[in-house]
């Protein structure tokens, strides 16, 4: 698992293991979806065929759309998209969907700037959603229900999905703790000035603001 | 970020290569990372070559770095226009030169 075929370059370990345990959470049953559910979700969301599945993955279209539009035009999302979502499917499913969406472009992004194919999706585990969903949450002009904060809690609604996708900063950029410093680097790898604009770039192209 | 970190290195950096990637970032390396984004995202050259001059000028591992940033931001990006956090006007303002330097104005979506 996640050898990278096609890298010109061994990947580090930290990176791999952050990746095979993140297979292992799409595969095992979320707050509102199950395994199955999850892990049929993004195979069609990588044909492009969330929106067309939806029913068979147990999510309605507009849900499935956003999953679409999220993973392949990010700069078309927008506040309409998102709550015509929440309002046929709810907002937890909602978070779910765009929690998992986003995960899954992070580590495919890696590969295809890597040059290397795809890692096949997992074979799912059994069990039932968690129902573990935040309380109290309140949309705070935001398309979705968050606490107050930066992007980094974002996907709180859903606190063990929160808490996974916050770990996958410290392999793929940086912990929290080295964000606070303007000259950190990897040795051998990149200083934050290198890291800095590639994540520029990346933003640009994808109309973000942040 | 981007601005600190290239000041606390002592880097002459140029913002206006993240307008333009034909222009020296003053950053080692710097316009090898830029195309490795734009061959990814726009398609402009194969990968093959910007490979080879990631590994060739900064060592393999900064490749690895590169992707993998690279893929957090494809996240973070998302991230940001799904729950479509507000940008605080303080930020905006305070950024305008940069805003305008950079052609970004378009992207404070409502």
């Amino acid at each position: 698992m996640f050898e990278f075929r096609g890298s010109p370059v061994s990947v580090r370990p930290d990176l791999r293991f952050a990746y095979t345990s993140l297979w292992g959470h799409f595969s095992r049953p979320g707050p509102t979806l199950d395994g199955q559910q999850r892990v049929a979700l993004l195979t069609s969301v990588r044909d492009r065929a969330a929106e067309e599945t939806a029913r068979t993955v147990g999510i309605e279209h507009p849900l499935g759309l956003l999953a679409d539009t999220l993973y392949h035009d990010p700069t078309t999302v927008d506040g309409d998209l998102v709550r015509s979502a929440a309002d046929a499917s709810g907002d937890p499913a909602t978070v779910e969907v765009a929690a998992l969406v986003s995960m899954l472009s992070s580590v495919d992004g890696t590969h295809r700037a890597l040059g290397a194919d795809l890692e096949p999706l997992p074979e799912t585990s059994a069990g039932n959603p968690t129902g573990e969903i935040a309380e109290g949450l309140k949309r705070r002009r935001t398309h979705l229900p968050v606490p107050p904060g930066p992007i980094p809690v974002m996907f709180d609604l859903l606190p063990y999905e929160g808490a996974v996708y916050q770990g996958l900063f410290g392999p793929q950029y940086m912990t929290g703790w080295e964000m606070a410093l303007d000259t950190f680097r990897r040795s051998p790898g990149l200083d934050r000035a290198q890291m800095e604009l590639v994540s520029s770039r990346t933003s640009i192209h994808n109309e973000c603001f942040y | 970020m981007l601005r600190a970190s290239s000041s606390a290195f002592e880097y002459g950096l140029d913002l206006d290569a993240l307008r333009d990637p034909a222009i020296p970032t003053g950053v080692p390396g710097g316009n090898l990372l830029l195309r490795l984004v734009d061959a990814v995202l726009v398609r402009t050259e194969p990968l093959e070559p910007v490979h080879g001059g990631i590994i060739g000028e900064l060592g393999p591992e900064a490749l690895v770095d590169a992707a993998s940033v690279f893929g957090n931001f494809e996240m973070m990006n998302r991230v940001a226009e799904v729950s479509g956090i507000p940008i605080p006007q303080q930020g905006i303002d305070r950024n305008q030169g940069l805003i305008d330097r950079l052609d970004i104005g378009g992207f404070v979506k409502h």
